[in-house]
């Protein structure tokens, strides 16, 4: 297997690269409207598609980040509603993943995986409350929920979600670390 | 131009693929993800049961309560043919289970399994076994998506069905909404049911929708009444999806859709729902 894949043309292997990457985004888009048992903590369970954008920013550019959280961030608003944006929260989780010195504060990648999505889950819920604060400031003819609904709601959702999201987040890191990783040490060589 | 063919050889396929992305995912946010739902929803068909299960609590006394309505319905109907008040029969109600919640934890959306391929079609009356949950918002050819009552972006005019004070719902979450009343003084007390109202543009009148739990008179600027929703909105598995009258005859997506006439800030609120279902599904005339 590894000799066959050693052997392909370096665009086709980086084609399987890509097209791995995208069916990850793909299975953790379909998991999002799903509520399965025990995967649930006040209603609310992981944010996946945040945890992914913490695995492919770890080890990337601030660009990069920026840029898989926009665009993770435009499928989420497909399926939900175009205002407020997970755009720019998810984008906003990638650059600071990306400028993370991780390698100074924990040895061990798990847990300090867990901790940065931790992390992460507050400041994306913090800017989606903020977004929402922002509209129901700015056009109060709106119905929406009131400045103190917003951030009691966002209290109990930002909570639940770092601690659910920190604790799933092996499923999604190891894999795709794991064949990113592989990936790359194909490409060392030939360049 | 060596270099910048140089660049291109190591980097090509890098932008080639990144623009792909680009464009791949602008096109799935401009169709609301409509090929994402399709794809969730035959991902789920093993898992979703065929018929809807038989209604467990169907006894001799609803079906005789059941046949009573039925009775007054048609007697209803027939007064108001004699007074020239026409109002358009609703078609045929599909039922629709229910596969999906919201994709976020800030709104509450479900969607569910049946679209326009079965006569489902944006506007549609949502109702879960004892009243209205909500109303489709987006429709893919077998699946929809349905803004629940209980989002704080969705309100609806209401009325006390035994005093016929008016007012207005506004989600709150879970299972709970708050009803502001117009009047200073309503006549409401804890146990009233609440039923959508005629100067509802969204919802047709005279559908159950839950029974106040709390009043509080002196809340301002209007009294309020927390109304706790007669169907289990959070746990639903099966829901009944009946078109809407008032959508067909307003055309709901080509004028702003003002939910509560007296409401003096309702343009703004239909305007809200209006930007929703518009960016949504551009109608014929946008």
């Amino acid at each position: 297997m590894t000799l066959d894949i050693l052997r392909w043309h370096p665009y086709a292997r980086q084609g399987l690269s890509w097209a791995v990457t995208v069916l990850s985004v793909l299975a953790c888009l379909l998991i999002l409207p799903t509520r399965l048992p025990g995967m649930e903590l006040l209603s609310v369970g992981p944010n996946w598609l945040l945890i992914w954008v913490v695995a492919w920013s770890v080890k990337r550019t601030a660009f990069q980040g920026a840029l898989a959280g926009l665009l993770l961030g435009m499928l989420q608003d497909a399926m939900t509603a175009p205002e407020p944006t997970h755009a720019i929260s998810l984008a906003i989780v990638g650059v600071l993943t990306a400028r993370l010195q991780k390698q100074r504060y924990v040895q061990e990648e798990f847990i300090s995986i867990a901790l940065i999505v931790f992390g992460m889950a507050v400041v994306a819920e913090t800017i989606i409350a903020l977004q929402f604060s922002w509209i129901s400031l700015t056009q109060p003819d709106l119905p929406n929920r009131t400045l103190t609904e917003i951030w009691t709601y966002h209290q109990r959702i930002a909570l639940s979600s770092a601690i659910l999201s920190s604790l799933w987040a092996p499923a999604i890191y190891y894999p795709l670390n794991r064949w990113w990783s592989w990936m790359q040490s194909f490409e060392q060589p030939s360049n | 131009m060596y270099a910048i063919r140089r660049w291109w050889d190591k980097n090509g396929v890098r932008v080639g693929l990144l623009l792909l992305a680009i464009g791949g995912v602008w096109v799935i946010r401009q169709t609301q993800g409509s090929m994402l739902f399709e794809l969730y929803r035959s991902l789920l068909l093993p898992f979703t049961p065929r018929t809807a299960p038989a209604d467990p609590v169907a006894d001799a006394r609803t079906r005789e309560l059941q046949q009573q309505i039925i009775e007054l319905q048609s007697q209803n109907q027939q007064l108001q043919e004699l007074l020239g008040y026409v109002q358009k029969r609703s078609g045929p109600n599909v039922v629709a289970p229910v596969i999906g919640r919201s994709a976020d934890y800030w709104w509450q959306q479900i969607t569910i399994g049946r679209g326009s391929r079965d006569g489902v079609a944006v506007g549609s009356i949502v109702s879960g076994n004892g009243g209205v949950i909500g109303r489709v918002v987006q429709v893919t050819p077998s699946t929809s998506r349905v803004l629940l009552i209980s989002d704080p972006t969705s309100q609806v005019g209401v009325v006390v069905s035994r005093s016929r004070s008016m007012g207005f719902v506004r989600g709150q979450s879970a299972n709970r909404v708050v009803m502001e009343f117009f009047d200073k003084v309503p006549d409401v007390r804890a146990g009233d049911v609440v039923a959508t109202s005629a100067y509802s543009q969204l919802f047709p009148p005279g559908l159950p929708l839950g029974v106040v739990e709390s009043v509080n008179l002196n809340k301002s600027p209007a009294p309020e009444a927390v109304v706790a929703l007669s169907a289990p909105v959070s746990h639903l598995e099966w829901v009944i999806v009946s078109p809407n009258p008032k959508a067909e005859s307003n055309n709901l997506l080509l004028e702003p859709q003002t939910d509560v006439q007296t409401e003096p800030q309702s343009q703004a609120v239909g305007d809200r729902l209006f930007a929703q279902a518009g960016s949504i599904d551009p109608g014929p005339g946008r």
